[in-house]
């Protein structure tokens, strides 16, 4: 109970010293804002980098196309053959039918290319596999294994481009987006633990005379001490909810339009962020009030001789 | 505990009754500078001492020993039979609560009421509010604030507001009450009525150590008087007058 009565005592304590220097407060729970920016920064470019990679690898495929006249069951033993290694994602027939129905259909307006397929009496198309694979990587694997005797001189030809180069560069340029927050960000932590440092300072100089007295009056060093902890915790709390409360809005206005840029449902970073609102801000109270915790220590056992 | 003869049981129960006994006391800040040369002082429970001198023959120094802000570098300092001597920090508030500590400089919070300056002391000893609520209208009482407990400290006279710094040295019911030059800051009237206040806690059984070169005081309480000169006891008489060392 006498616990309890200490803690409410040096909560009350905290908050004073909170309100009397309310400018160097507002400028601590800046900086730590900003500070949790830069990580959300990097949370959310993370997000959107695996975003960006996923649909890519979504869009890679090889598109093998056979020789007019091999015969179905021949493309659907080659189907059966690709779908039984691990590596193929996906094989999708195309019939020489749907080929040219296809290929009619997205030159409807170009009246030169039909006209030309017209002059043609039969269908020219063959019957072709679109292939997906689990990973960039594995396409290499799988036009390997398309050379495969039992079909592989039915392929007339082989359709794939160098999609790894492009994953390369989307991680490469999110890489450098990802190390500049990263970097921004250990900077504004540093100037955040140095903010938390001199806020206390500066709290225990105005507060010289009321510690005095404490002491005089017998106030037990912890209970001296545990006011500016408390302080320093009240800086991260606070700066971790404004956080929130600019982050949340910010997520699901954003949202919307990234699953629009990126041609998908939903890039699923507000149900995220909701989802685990828990985890994701209670993590960033955690390490921004152990910082400021050892912050406030360290400005206590320097300039608070009690 | 055994005793060896009745001498011995005579010494021993002396010890015990000691409320502050000082042996052989040094404080020396620097090599070169002594500030109390082996102090032996004994005060009883119940006793109002003056401790008088010059300034800097340790008067102050002496008390900063007894509420441990200061360390002696040889001797011992026992208070209450507690020898606190080579007092950890930890226990430091504890004694604290057992020794009430007025200043010249009143050391009241400017923000604070006169109730509040009052019920501070027990709020960061961690004392129930209830308990608060019931020892402060109390102590108000004793040092004549009552109705002035909503005043803040630049509301009242220099006399008042060392009646508020009184009844807060007051609030843990201390066995000594250490005043050091309390009516320095006051003219002789309020200063005299700060003394008669002291009288009266010390007539309620409180130990009552009173450090101070104001003659007048000293001379009107005729009670035991210790004259400090250049840090070393110069005179200790039972019923004494201040005189000059």
């Amino acid at each position: 109970m006498k616990l309890v009565r200490t803690i409410v005592r040096a909560f009350k304590f905290a908050l004073q010293n909170f309100w009397r220097n309310i400018w160097l407060s507002i400028a601590t729970i800046l900086v730590f804002v900003l500070t949790l920016t830069m990580i959300n920064l990097l949370i959310v470019v993370h997000v959107l980098t695996q975003t960006a990679v996923q649909q890519v690898e979504d869009r890679i495929d090889v598109s093998v196309y056979f020789k007019r006249g091999t015969s179905e069951p021949t493309i659907l033993e080659a189907r059966e053959y690709l779908l039984g290694l691990s590596q193929v994602r996906s094989a999708q027939y195309v019939s020489s039918e749907e080929a040219y129905t296809r290929f009619t259909q997205r030159h409807r307006n170009d009246s030169s290319i039909i006209n030309a397929l017209s002059t043609i009496e039969s269908n020219p198309f063959g019957g072709s596999l679109v292939i997906q694979a689990r990973a960039p990587e594995d396409f290499e694997f799988i036009l390997e294994a398309l050379n495969n005797p039992q079909f592989g001189d039915a392929i007339e030809q082989k359709d794939f481009e160098d999609h790894e180069r492009i994953i390369a560069r989307i991680r490469s340029v999110t890489d450098r987006v990802q190390w500049f927050a990263l970097g921004v960000g250990a900077v504004f932590l540093v100037i955040a633990v140095l903010i938390v440092f001199n806020a206390i300072r500066i709290a225990i100089y105005t507060h010289r005379e009321e510690i005095g007295i404490m002491k005089l009056v017998g106030a037990s060093n912890s209970f001296i001490r545990l006011p500016f902890l408390l302080e320093s915790l009240i800086f991260s709390l606070v700066s971790t909810l404004i956080m929130a409360a600019i982050l949340l809005p910010a997520l699901q206005v954003l949202d919307p339009q990234l699953s629009a840029f990126f041609g998908t449902a939903s890039i699923g970073l507000t149900e995220y962020v909701f989802s685990n609102g828990f985890l994701v801000f209670g993590g960033q109270f955690i390490v921004l009030a152990a910082l400021s915790v050892l912050s406030a220590s360290v400005a206590m056992s320097r300039y608070l001789h009690v | 505990m055994l005793y060896l003869n009745e001498q011995e049981h005579t010494t021993a129960k002396k010890k015990h009754q000691d409320m502050i006994k000082l042996h052989r006391v040094h404080k020396e800040y620097h090599p070169n500078i002594t500030a109390l040369c082996g102090i032996d002082l004994h005060v009883e429970p119940g006793e109002f001492v003056s401790i008088v001198g010059q300034s800097g023959t340790g008067k102050t120094t002496l008390a900063k020993l007894l509420i441990a802000e200061e360390r002696p570098t040889r001797g011992r300092i026992v208070i209450g039979g507690w020898d606190i001597t080579d007092i950890h920090a930890s226990q430091i508030p504890f004694l604290r609560r057992q020794i009430g500590v007025v200043f010249q400089d009143f050391k009241l919070l400017r923000q604070k009421t006169v109730g509040e300056n009052i019920a501070f002391a027990l709020e960061v000893a961690g004392e129930p509010r209830q308990r608060i609520r019931d020892v402060v209208p109390q102590v108000v009482r004793v040092v004549g604030l009552h109705g002035k407990e909503d005043r803040y400290p630049n509301q009242i006279s220099g006399g008042e507001q060392q009646r508020v710094v009184i009844a807060r040295a007051l609030v843990h019911r201390p066995k000594v009450l250490i005043a050091d030059e309390p009516t320095g800051n006051l003219d002789a009237i309020t200063a005299h009525e700060i003394v008669d206040l002291l009288r009266k806690i010390n007539d309620f059984g409180t130990t009552v150590v009173l450090v101070t070169h104001d003659k007048d005081v000293v001379n009107r309480l005729k009670r035991r008087v210790v004259t400090l000169k250049n840090g070393c006891i110069h005179t200790d008489h039972k019923v004494g007058k201040y005189v000059l060392a």
